[in-house]
């Protein structure tokens, strides 16, 4: 009876990740092959859905180069970003607590539409953003009237919110080895090419792993775009999670819907397979006899 | 007093017996959502239901109502928007057929014209609750103040554009037309020149000429070039913001838009001290052409197919639109009442808000052809306001829009033959 009690502890989560995560995402392959208006039963479309994706859907295109340039960019910034704030926070100064705690915050409020909605007012014509430009002689930009500045204000949004990839570098770098800066402050390296040759190095399993979150997190972002933009102007801002939202739920092709979520999730996949395979280059864990 | 005590008592005990629990579902805004909660309440009591109440914005109904219709989970009585009969009962089945609770519901309050706009191959898929059209709403006190009077042509509306701007400055617009306001700006344009509407139901398939479209969409540029709107690129620096949420309406620095009449408290409300609000008559190209008016069945009651209590549900809602009690809580909540009975009830007691009465008055006069529930099509209006945004920005000419939006349009309906 003993040896069953693991898996008694672990039943209920099984029973909600068969029903609430492995049915629908099964559902969801099977319903990518169909037409499924959600009003009459699934109807078998072979690969029409797919080929008709990749063929002739030029809302398709856009949405894709538009999302792919979002994950590109915000998913540096914000681990640069991120990782700059950690090393900051990371010195013994008066008061570090509160800023630590002050920089996370973001973090909590940061998914919310109660953000979004702020972002929207600080970012308009008449935002707090311009209000800053124009007291510093500048001309007010068209943040979200302006194609090739929609997509900015979307980035901006979640690079703010980089306080978990923050939290997590700071326990990475309060963890590094004293000895190994004291030895390189008495090689006499500065505090540049101690950052790039031990600190870097030493961070790399934490980097790699914000990265893959950051990344997963970034294909799926919807509230944002959604609050803010409603992906315009001319789709600039109008990421994959919004088409897929657009097609199911406005105008009822459930089929078409997953078909495209289908493909988000592959390439999550591959570009999650690629990051794995190019950890072997430049992740180094602890013990790694690599020099 | 002992005999009444005990008719009343035995009269709750047969309530009581047939007492359901139900569910109705609504969108609005904060007024119909207290009327609405009310008129549940005195109507539940009267027929001795519980009703529970689910209401929203509209912003995320219909993707609420479709999920629960897919899962056969929708409230027994339901606010429905009359252009989705056509995605939630293509033939007929999609709601419960009214007419098999017609001894309970009194069908006589509607008009045979009523009742046939909402019927679905001989099913009478819901009750109109109002009828609405799109209307002109001008801030009249914006526009007193720069000495002008209100246009009734295209010619003096263009004229009015320019004076207002010459007056006040050129932070200051006649119109609003963003979205799908611009989109029927540009519907009213081809109306008013041809006399027909997008669908042909003849042929179910768009019946105007790429030239007619065409014109209507040069006329929504001439609107952006001569400054009487805001062009899109102006109007989106504001981000995704509805017109009553933008500061520019509310101090008047937009004077005018082209919205339901049943929305005047949406729009009036958040006007500044002092500003008014007025519905007025249709702008026409000439004195003697069509107004072309948008005007539709602007949202009607229905009774799922799945209800369990069908004939309850049809005691609550003959009570809300046809009995005193349900008529007095909702008011003009949902615009002018198209019931017979709920309309004379609340005109005799004078309980229409006058500026909702005259903007009504105003949709109900103006001619136009039969407005087409495709129309509202969510993948026709997509592609209608995203090709009329690719025009805005210099992506695309005039007559490629058209051309684009009648083949994309067509392709739609032809889903229907």
């Amino acid at each position: 009876m003993r040896r069953f009690l693991g898996l008694a502890y672990l039943t209920p989560y099984i029973i909600g990740l068969a029903v609430f995560t492995a049915v629908p995402f099964l559902g969801s392959l099977y319903l990518s092959f169909t037409d499924y208006n959600l009003m009459s039963a699934p109807r078998w479309s072979g690969l029409d859905n797919y080929l008709h994706l990749f063929t002739s859907d030029r809302t398709f295109r856009k949405s894709l180069t538009v999302t792919l340039i979002y994950v590109f960019t915000t998913v540096p910034l914000k681990l640069a970003f991120a990782l700059f704030i950690a090393y900051i926070l990371n010195y013994r100064l008066r008061g570090i607590n509160f800023f630590r705690t002050a920089f996370y915050v973001p973090s909590i409020l940061g998914g919310s539409i109660a953000i979004a909605v702020l972002w929207r007012y600080i970012f308009a014509t008449e935002g707090l953003v311009n209000m800053a430009i124009v007291a510093l002689g500048g001309e007010p930009v068209n943040w979200f009237g302006d194609p090739t500045n929609a997509l900015f204000t979307i980035t901006l949004l979640r690079c703010w919110q980089f306080g978990s990839a923050m939290v997590i570098f700071l326990a990475a770098l309060q963890s590094i080895d004293k000895s190994l800066y004291e030895a390189a402050a008495i090689d006499g390296s500065s505090r540049f090419y101690t950052f790039i040759f031990i600190t870097i190095p030493l961070l790399t399993p934490v980097i790699f792993f914000n990265l893959i979150m950051q990344m997963v997190q970034a294909f799926q972002e919807f509230n944002g775009p959604y609050i803010i933009t409603q992906g315009g102007p001319l789709k600039s801002s109008y990421l994959l999670p919004l088409y897929i939202y657009d097609e199911a739920f406005k105008r009822f092709d459930m089929g078409y819907a997953s078909a495209i979520a289908w493909v988000l999730f592959v390439i999550i996949m591959v570009l999650t397979l690629v990051a794995f395979w190019s950890s072997k280059k430049w992740v180094f864990y602890a013990g790694d006899k690599r020099s | 007093m002992k005999l009444l005590s005990t008719v009343a008592a035995v009269a709750l005990l047969g309530t009581a017996a047939h007492a359901e629990t139900l569910r109705m579902s609504w969108w609005g805004g904060e007024s119909r959502h207290v009327a609405t909660q009310a008129a549940l309440e005195v109507c539940g009591a009267k027929y001795g239901h519980t009703i529970a109440p689910e209401f929203t914005g509209f912003d995320g109904y219909l993707e609420k109502l479709t999920t629960q219709m897919a899962g056969g989970t929708e409230a027994d009585i339901i606010q429905v928007n009359w252009p989705w009969l056509p995605l939630f009962s293509k033939d007929g089945n999609g709601f419960l057929d009214l007419n098999s609770v017609s001894s309970t519901l009194d069908l006589s309050q509607w008009s045979a014209d009523q009742l046939a706009s909402t019927t679905v191959d001989g099913k009478l898929n819901g009750l109109p609750v109002s009828t609405s059209g799109r209307v002109f709403f001008f801030n009249v006190t914006t526009l007193a103040d720069a000495g002008i009077a209100i246009p009734t042509t295209w010619d003096e509306f263009f004229a009015a554009a320019e004076a207002l701007r010459a007056a006040k400055g050129a932070t200051y617009t006649l119109f609003n037309a963003v979205k799908e306001t611009a989109q029927l700006l540009v519907t009213l344009s081809v109306v008013q020149a041809t006399g027909k509407d997008l669908v042909d139901p003849e042929t179910n398939r768009v019946a105007w000429s790429a030239e007619e479209l065409a014109a209507g969409i040069e006329f929504y540029a001439r609107l952006v070039e001569t400054g009487a709107i805001r062009s899109m690129q102006d109007d989106a620096a504001a981000g995704n913001v509805n017109l009553f949420e933008k500061p520019d309406w509310a101090n008047g620095l937009i004077a005018g838009s082209y919205e339901w009449d049943t929305t005047y408290s949406k729009y009036a409300d958040p006007l500044a001290e002092g500003q008014v609000l007025q519905a007025v008559p249709y702008i026409r190209p000439a004195v003697g052409t069509i107004d072309g008016v948008y005007r539709k069945p602007s949202m009607m009651f229905t009774i799922s197919r799945n209800s369990a209590h069908p004939e309850a549900a049809a005691q609550i809602l003959n009570c809300l639109m046809n009995e005193p009690e349900g008529i007095d809580a909702l008011g003009d909540s949902r615009g002018i009442p198209s019931s017979a009975v709920a309309a004379a009830r609340l005109a005799e007691a004078g309980k229409v808000n006058a500026n909702i009465a005259a903007a009504n008055a105003i949709a109900m006069a103006a001619s136009g052809p039969n407005v087409s529930p495709f129309n509202e099509h969510p993948e026709i209006r997509g592609l209608f306001i995203d090709t009329l945004e690719e025009f805005a920005y210099g992506q695309i000419s005039a007559a490629d829009a058209a051309e684009v939006i009648i083949e994309g349009a067509n392709d739609v309906l032809a889903q229907f033959d």
